[in-house]
């Protein structure tokens, strides 16, 4: 008579394995499995449920509660990356980039073949005229995020001085309006060197973040705690100062053909 | 809307960063991946642990979830995995062996030993259990969990944690000679 493996009885106890009927027959015949069978059993009785701490109903919001500022940034497949907003508009304005110059390319030569005809010095498209492009480019974009600085300047300082339990859903929506302008403005500081720039973009979406996922109905001490992060990274200060030196520059004699990589530390 | 075209465009909003969306599914979903995390790791303050990180292992790696796929099922192998890393970053902080502690679970000191009258009681029985399942591996004790608490089967089991059929089998195996070495001198009493 050949006798069933341990781990054939235990198959069998949790309804698994194939043998199923032929265990059957012969746990009846046979003394030994039979009796290691009941051992089996026996043990895995005696293993019930352990008895579950009680979570009541609103346990999930607790867990949010604990969680909500430490969401980590979500991994994303790489070519999904193609797919987002920004990449898209990116994609957007590189397409108008190489129609522009495509277009650029095919009326500079006449115009130039025209200048050799009437005048006397041929002229070369030059570094120059890159390095103003870019110059124009920088210029532009400081412009944009001196508007975008203020702006915010505006909702946070109108988040620092709202009266407690208060509806925030306005200050929210304007948050997510600036929360999107901010990732794109971000970005394209840090394509063009302006490390700074980006920094502190990156300090106020944290804040503007923070506002958009809050209850609309905030409580005094969740408020409260946005306040004291937008106090401990000095980030009005620091809006206040980057918006400052933007406006002065815009404001600033026309650059010169090297482009301006700001160095400042601002906080 | 329905549920299940709700519970779609929430999850799509999550996958897209959606924080309001992702709280969502948290409070959907905390009581019962608290569940599984007791079960697994047997131990209230561990569980905590385990959903906290779930959560947060599930928001940063929602881009990859397939959308075909059903969210609960995902998470769930979420919980198991990390209910399995915090058992084993606890086992290597203890320095013990556990999984390999089973002459421990039997070597009770004499003086400790109960009397029939006790090992009749429920809370003593519970206690040797819960000594016992304490020493297995954590491997072991989650495909143990699985199969015996959650009913899952072992092919279920080897997709949950990652391992193969044989691996999973196995695991489950040990688990139940150890259980049964360590839960022999209570039945025998």
């Amino acid at each position: 008579m050949t006798h069933y493996a341990e781990d054939d009885l235990i198959l069998y106890y949790y309804g698994e394995g194939r043998k199923r009927v032929e265990i059957e027959r012969h746990l009846d015949e046979c003394g030994a499995c039979a009796a290691t069978y009941r051992d089996i059993a026996g043990t895995l009785a005696i293993v019930t449920e352990p008895e579950l701490p009680e979570r009541g109903d609103q346990y999930g919001l607790e867990v949010w509660q604990r969680i909500r500022h430490k969401l980590p940034e979500q991994d994303v497949p790489w070519w999904m990356l193609w797919f987002r907003g920004e990449r898209l508009m990116l994609v957007g304005a590189a397409a108008a980039l190489v129609l522009a110059a495509f277009v650029a390319g095919r009326y500079w030569p006449r115009q130039q073949a025209a200048t050799v005809a009437s005048g006397p010095a041929p002229t070369a498209p030059s570094a120059a005229t890159t390095d103003g492009a870019t110059a124009q480019r920088q210029r532009i974009l400081l412009t944009s995020v001196a508007d975008h600085l203020d702006r915010s300047e505006r909702m946070l300082t109108d988040i620092m001085n709202t009266s407690d339990h208060r509806d925030i859903s306005t200050e929210q929506r304007w948050a997510e309006d600036l929360l999107t302008t901010s990732r794109l403005y971000r970005q394209d500081a840090a394509d063009i060197g302006e490390q700074s720039v980006a920094s502190v973009l990156d300090d106020l979406e944290r804040s503007l973040l923070e506002i958009v996922h809050s209850r609309p109905q905030i409580s005094a001490a969740d408020l409260e705690q946005i306040r004291r992060r937008i106090d401990a990274a000095a980030l009005l200060f620091k809006v206040r100062m980057l918006s400052d030196e933007l406006r002065q520059r815009e404001n600033a004699p026309a650059p010169s053909a090297t482009p301006r990589t700001s160095t400042r530390k601002i906080g | 809307m329905t549920d299940a075209t709700e519970a779609s465009a929430v999850l799509a909003r999550a996958r897209q960063g959606d924080g309001e969306a992702f709280r969502a599914l948290v409070e959907r979903h905390s009581r019962s991946v608290f569940r599984l995390a007791y079960r697994m790791t047997g131990n209230e303050q561990d569980a905590e642990d385990v959903v906290q990180e779930s959560f947060l292992r599930a928001y940063r790696q929602l881009g990859r979830f397939e959308s075909r796929a059903n969210f609960g099922t995902w998470l769930y192998r979420i919980v198991a995995n990390c209910s399995v890393d915090l058992m084993r970053a606890k086992q290597a902080r203890h320095d013990q062996a556990r999984g390999e502690s089973l002459d421990a679970a039997n070597e009770m000191p004499a003086a400790q030993t109960p009397g029939p009258e006790r090992l009749a009681e429920s809370a003593e029985i519970e206690r040797r259990v819960r000594q016992a399942l304490g020493a297995l591996s954590p491997l072991e004790r989650a495909a143990f969990t699985l199969r015996h608490y959650e009913g899952r089967s072992i092919d279920e089991i080897g997709k949950t944690l990652g391992l193969g059929t044989s691996a999973a089998k196995h695991s489950v195996f040990r688990a139940v000679k150890k259980l049964r070495m360590a839960l022999q001198p209570l039945r025998s009493e």
